[in-house]
Parts: C-alpha cells; structure tokens; sequence
C-alpha cells in the first residue's frame, strides 16, 4: 500500500488524509485473526492453519497487500515472536530424558538423517543441482517450532507423544539451523571464499548462540530472585530480556534461532523445577504469534512457483517418508508403540518461519543460490504451514493427548 | 447368584495393592500414561503384577501374597524399582498421595477395558472423579467365620489407619481442610459404607443372595465398603487408606494391621455388636477431616479422646503379637511419628507454605516415592 495521494471528493477546508502503512498492518491483523478463529470454529482447523492461509491471501501471491518491503519492515516483530516460541520449546526440552532413554536420541538422529537424505535424493533426481540441493534438504529436515508450539498450547496437549514431538522438534531446529550454516558456507568456500572462512562461520554460530544464551539464563536465574516468572511482569521481563538477546544476535551478526533455543534449553537444565511462565504469554504473546504466521504465509511470492512446485512435492514425499520411517524404526525400543509412532512422525511435519529465515539467508549470502532454493522452500512452507498444522493436531486427538477440543 | 466359597489361605498373610498417580515432568499435572508405562513394564519380570486402573493416569500395583513383612517390603521395593525406571525411560514422574493436587477431572480419559467403560457408564462424572489413589490391604484368614470377625474387629480401627495414611489435603487447587479429602469421592459411590452386621459366613451368603436377587449388585467387586471379603483369596481387604507418599509408610501399615489381625484373631478380645457401628460413621469422618487431632468415640465405653492416643494405646495393645511377627521396630517408628503429628497429609501441608506452588510439591511428591527414604 503506498500513501494514498489527495482524494477528489474530500473537503478542501478539512486536511488532507494521508494513509498510514500502520493501518494496513491493523486491518490485515484483524482480517488473519478473523480468518484463523472462523475456521478453528467451523472447520476445526488449528488457528495457525487460518493465519498461514490469511497470510497467503494477504501477500504478493493473491492480493499483494503487503509487499516485500513492508515485510522487511516488521522482520523484527517475526524475530520476537520466534524468539519467544523457541525460548518456550527449549524449556521443553529435557536433556536429562536421553540420559535414561538413548534411543529416544537414536529416533531422533534417525529421522532428521532419513528426512535430509532422501530429500536430497528426491531433488537430485528431480534434476536440482549439488548446492542448492542441500541447502534445501537440511531446511527440509528441520520442523517448524512455531508450529508446534501453537498447536499442542491450543489443544493443552500433554502425553508421550507430545513430549517427544517438542523434544524432536527443538532438536531438528539445532540440526536444521546449524548443518544449513555449514552446507551454505562449504559451499561458499568450494565457491572460492575460503575454506578457513566458510568452516568459521558455523563454529561462530554455535558458540556465539551458546554466549547469548548463557547471559540470559545468567540474566533471568538473577532476575528471578525479585519477581515471579509466572505472574505479568514477570512476562514482561522475559520479553525484555529476549530483546535484548535479539539486540545483541543482531549486533553480531548471528541468526534469531539458536541462542534462544538454547537459552530455554540452560534454564530448565539448570532448574528442573515447573516452569509455568510460559502461560502467560497470553495476550502479548497472542498478537505477535499471529502476525509471525500471517508474514510466514505472506512471504510466498507468485514467481516461486512453476518447476518449483514439482521439486517441493518430491520434498514433500520425501521427508514425510523420512520422517515417519526413522521414528517408526527405533519407536518400540523407545518405548512408544507404533500407532504413536506413526502420530509422532506425522506431527513433525509442519515447515514455516524458521525455513524461510534460512532461505531468505542463502538468498541474501548468495542471491544466485537463493534464487533456486527459495522458490522450492516457498512452496513448501505454502503446504506444510497451512496443511502441516492440521496433520499435527488431527495425530495428536488421535492419540487422544488433548486436553481442550474434541474428544474422540 | 450364590456367594463363592471362601478360600483356604495361609492365616495372616498379606498382601498390598497401590494406586499410584502418573504425571508429566513439566507442568507435575495428571498424564494419561498408563498405556506407554505398562507395556514398558511388561517386558520385564517383576515381583507381583502392574495393572491400569478406572483412568489413563493410574496404575496399581500389588504385590504377591506375603509371609512377613521383609518379604513385603521387598516386593514392593521391587515393583518400585520396576516402575520407576520405567517412568524415567517416558520422563514422566510416579507419586503417592490419595488425590492429585490440582488434577481437572473432567479431563481424565477411561481407560480402554470392558469393565471400566461399564463403571463409566454407569456413574456417569463419579467415575472420572475416582481418579484418587489408595492402598489396599488383604489379610489372609484361616476361616470365613473368622473373616467376618476380623471386618467388624478391624471397622474399629478405621479411623486409626485413615489418621496414618491420611495425604490428600488438596483437591482442585484448594486445601479442603480434611486430611483425607479422597474418601469423600469413595463415599459417593451408593455401595460405599459399611459391610452389613452378621457374623458367620452362611448369614453374609444369604444377604448377598438377597442383593444379587434385587439385581442390585451382580458381584462382591461392586460393594466399595471400606472393608471387604474377597472370597477368591480367602482374605479381607482394608480399603481405607489413601497411598501413603513412601513405600516405607505403606508397608509399616501393612505391618500395623496384620499385627492388629493377629491381636484380634488369637485374643478375640472383642465381641463385635451392631451397636458399634452406631459411632461408627462418626469416627471415620473426624479421622478425614482432623488426622490424628479427631476425636474418637469408643464404641462400648463410650469415651472420647484424640485418634493420637487412641492409635498410641492400640500400639501398646498388640505390642506382643507385633514382637511375635518381627514388626516391633516398624511399629515402633510408626509410634514415633504418631506423637510427632507426621503423616502424609500434614507433610504435604507443609512443602506448599514452604514453596507455595503445587506443581513444585507434587515434584517433591514424586522424588519422595521415587528415590525411597527411611520411613
């Protein structure tokens, strides 16, 4: 929307309107709400599912509401949002759990292996080239933690299941995160950047994710002594505290999805008491995780389509198969029986903001590259944002793990 | 339908059953893990059986029938172990205690079994309520005469056992005030209460015949009395006491009523009325409510005094028969914390003004039952 210029039939003594951008974000807030709760309510789709499909509508793909600069301009709205969903799921995740059950890791390392590497063989077959292959397989092995988060908040899902779905979940994030550094980097280097350079830059991304991370933990166990993390101020702190964190990845140059991953990760390792403050985010929390799933589904832009389509559907087979095999494989000796097994793997399969990041990334690092490996994200994260949201939380009632919506 | 013939088993055995509650390590709420945990626990060989219960976030378990209490303690320190690694391998956490502190019934699941569903539609909401946890003490009889004895003996020391066992002050969130707030959800049952006043096994067959022949009951599995017959074991089962939050409680009031049961069974140093039940509900309300501060009302003298010294002075009472079994150190302990006001109930209490919040006490619940202690 550019500011609308003088309008003909308005007054010449009153003053001139000028059409706020701000207003264009409102009203498509609104209008992506509206649709997420209209079809929670009468298709019984998870919310996530609507606002993905409102983004849709809402970007240059159908209506071009938002363009692509306006989506640059609220990038750090969608970086807090993922922010706090990360920082959620990482609290989730219990190291101590693979301690007492190693092959819950084996399921894990399984899963994300099979999902990357018959992705890769799908796009190679399909005629994709070595780089950009890779570079989508490692996105493709990944599991959106926005996702997953919204939908089992939204049933109140608890059990093994969903347990192991976060846990995965929070896992395949790290691998996906950390070996697409790697691969674009390696493949900078061969491009001739720089070997030294290109295996820095990972190893950069790790331990400067592990420092921010350290300093919020070190910031919130401080901060926790004077209030209580599960009453509104104490939200309050948390968000500011993961600005702050976002201040500093920014400052250093490193990608939003790590450090508070693994910031979430430390607090419940250090404290393996309830942490209940994640309820509370609430109304704040509410707002931002709409306009992350509205701008997921607006960053799909209508020249990604074409041959980008048939690669993403031999993506698409192909991680599902990945996915569901590497988990079904070690779910017995894990202790999960093969129903849920079968719930497990297809509750990973949702793809949304983080994939996008990472694409638009490989874009920025290498428009070249990005230019082959967007158009094939996009389609996905148009599938797997809209459908994938839906798979996860028909799995979960089906292993009844619900604790809020229909009872089967 | 006729009553089955009592059994023949071995005097003074016993054996125990324990409901336990399955929670998630992150918010400590009920989990419906049942399922996962018992066909964890199939695969390997345990002493005594692992079972589900009405809802997907118990399990019971129960030991064999039992000489002694070493042998007791040993089978449960076993079905312990069993479950607790389990539990670990599925990061869940395993706790006693009669109620969970701030479970939502209304969001428990029946668990997949024929008679379960039969329960369920049967009392409607009350069988999602009866997600509350208690133990379950068989003592073996040497007659069906001397069953019923031992259950009208035994009906005198209810509110001793509830006093003991007593930790389920929370429900819902909120303190109730009792110590025992899960009798309350028993009590709901319209077979719960009191067996009826006979006193040989032929007059107990011709009342069942009656109840069957009403239609009302279609086994002895449907009365919910506090103390039952169960003929297929030739025992009587106390099912009173809320699952104490160790092992060690649980086996040391295993101890106390096989103690009392020989105390009554050789002494025979009561002759049971029906007016002694006329106290009867009385007393077994103060113990829910007060612990060991309600007041109990002696059926024959008619005096009053704290269920404290009532159970202080039954301790002394069976002191020779606890010699006699090898239990005299546990009752000895048991006494101890009588004196000192500490049962489950008033443990619980305490860790909530300590870290005021439930899901960190229920925490606390699980590593006590988990990790074992020194009674």
């Amino acid at each position: 929307m550019e500011s609308a210029s003088s309008l003909s039939l308005w007054p010449a003594f009153l003053p001139q309107p000028a059409f706020d951008p701000f207003l264009g974000f409102a009203l498509a807030l609104v209008f992506t709400a509206l649709v997420g709760e209209v079809l929670a309510r009468r298709a019984i789709l998870p919310r996530v599912s609507g606002y993905a499909l409102a983004g849709l509508v809402l970007g240059p793909l159908v209506t071009g509401w938002f363009s692509e600069v306006e989506l640059e301009r609220y990038r750090s709205l969608v970086d807090l949002a993922l922010a706090l969903l990360l920082f959620e799921l990482g609290v989730r995740l219990d190291l101590r759990w693979f301690r007492a059950n190693p092959w819950l890791l084996a399921a894990s390392a399984a899963e994300a292996a099979l999902a990357f590497l018959l992705s890769l063989g799908a796009l190679l077959a399909f005629g994709m080239d070595w780089s950009p292959a890779l570079l989508v397989a490692a996105i493709a092995l990944g599991t959106s933690p926005a996702v997953v988060m919204r939908v089992t908040a939204e049933l109140r899902a608890e059990g093994q299941v969903t347990s192991r779905l976060l846990a995965l979940c929070a896992l395949n994030v790290a691998y996906s995160v950390i070996l697409f550094t790697l691969l674009l980097n390696l493949s900078r280097g061969a491009a001739g950047a720089g070997w030294l350079q290109a295996l820095w830059q990972p190893f950069y991304l790790v331990a400067g994710s592990l420092l921010v991370a350290v300093l919020v933990v070190a910031a919130f166990a401080l901060l926790r002594r004077l209030f209580n993390p599960a009453s509104e101020q104490g939200v309050v702190v948390i968000f500011g505290l993961l600005l702050g964190a976002l201040a500093i990845l920014a400052m250093l140059k490193l990608p939003p999805i790590l450090a508070p991953l693994l910031a979430g990760v430390l607090v419940k390792l250090r404290d393996p008491r309830p942490q209940l403050w994640a309820r509370h985010f609430g109304s704040l929390g509410g707002v931002l995780v709409v306009a992350l799933f509205m701008f997921s589904g607006a960053a799909v832009q209508i020249n990604h389509f074409g041959t980008a389509l048939l690669l993403a559907l031999a993506v698409t087979v192909a991680r599902t198969l990945g996915k569901l095999g590497g988990v079904v494989v070690c779910g017995r000796a894990s202790g999960l029986s093969n129903p849920k097994s079968v719930a497990l793997g297809l509750a990973l399969l949702p793809l949304s903001g983080v994939a996008l990041l990472l694409a638009y990334e490989a874009q920025l690092a290498d428009p070249a590259l990005g230019a082959e490996v967007l158009p094939v994200v996009a389609c996905l994260v148009a599938v797997f944002g809209v459908l994938g949201p839906v798979v996860t939380q028909r799995a979960l009632i089906h292993v009844q793990e619900n604790r809020k919506g229909e009872e089967t | 339908m006729s009553l089955q013939a009592f059994s023949a088993s071995r005097a003074l055995s016993i054996g125990v059953e324990l409901e336990l509650q399955l929670v998630n390590t992150h918010d400590y709420d009920l989990v419906g893990a049942a399922e996962d945990l018992l066909r964890l626990v199939a695969l390997g060989d345990k002493p005594g059986e692992i079972k589900p219960e009405m809802t997907d976030s118990m399990i019971e378990v129960s030991t064999g029938v039992c000489d002694n209490y070493g042998m007791l303690l040993e089978q449960l320190v076993g079905l312990r172990d069993t479950v607790a690694d389990a539990a670990r391998k599925l990061n869940i956490g395993i706790c006693g205690g009669g109620t969970h502190p701030f479970q939502d019934w209304g969001e428990r699941r029946i668990v997949d079994r024929p008679r379960f569903h039969h329960l369920s539609d049967l009392y409607g909401y009350l069988a999602k309520q009866f997600t509350v946890f208690g133990q379950h003490v068989h003592v073996g009889c040497p007659g069906a005469d001397v069953a019923l004895y031992l259950i009208h003996g035994l009906s005198r020391y209810i509110p001793h056992l509830i006093a003991l066992s007593a930790a389920s002050p929370f429900v819902q969130g909120h303190d109730t005030g009792f110590q025992s707030a899960r009798l309350n959800s028993v009590f709901a049952f319209p077979l719960s209460g009191r067996a009826p006043f006979v006193e040989t096994w032929n007059d107990f067959g011709a009342y069942f015949e009656k109840m069957t022949g009403t239609g009302v009951v279609a086994s002895m599995k449907d009365f919910y009395w506090d103390i039952r017959p169960k003929p297929e074991f030739g025992t009587v089962e106390v099912r009173v006491m809320d699952t104490p939050l160790s092992l060690e409680r649980a086996a040391a009031i295993t101890a106390y009523i096989q103690a009392l049961a020989r105390y009554l069974v050789v002494e025979r140093p009561i002759q049971p009325a029906e007016d002694d039940y006329l106290v009867y509900t009385f007393n077994r309300f103060q113990a829910c409510r007060f612990g060991y501060a309600g007041t109990y009302v002696d059926p024959e003298t008619h005096w009053h005094c704290p269920i404290a010294d009532e159970i202080d002075a039954s301790l002394t009472r069976i002191e020779q028969h606890a010699i006699e079994l090898g239990v005299d150190h546990v009752l000895g302990r048991l006494r101890q914390a009588v004196r000192e006001g500490r049962n489950g109930a008033a443990w619980l209490r305490e860790r909530h003004a300590a870290e005021s919040s439930l899901p960190e006490v229920v925490m606390a619940q699980c590593t006590r039952w988990m990790e074992g202690e020194v009674v």
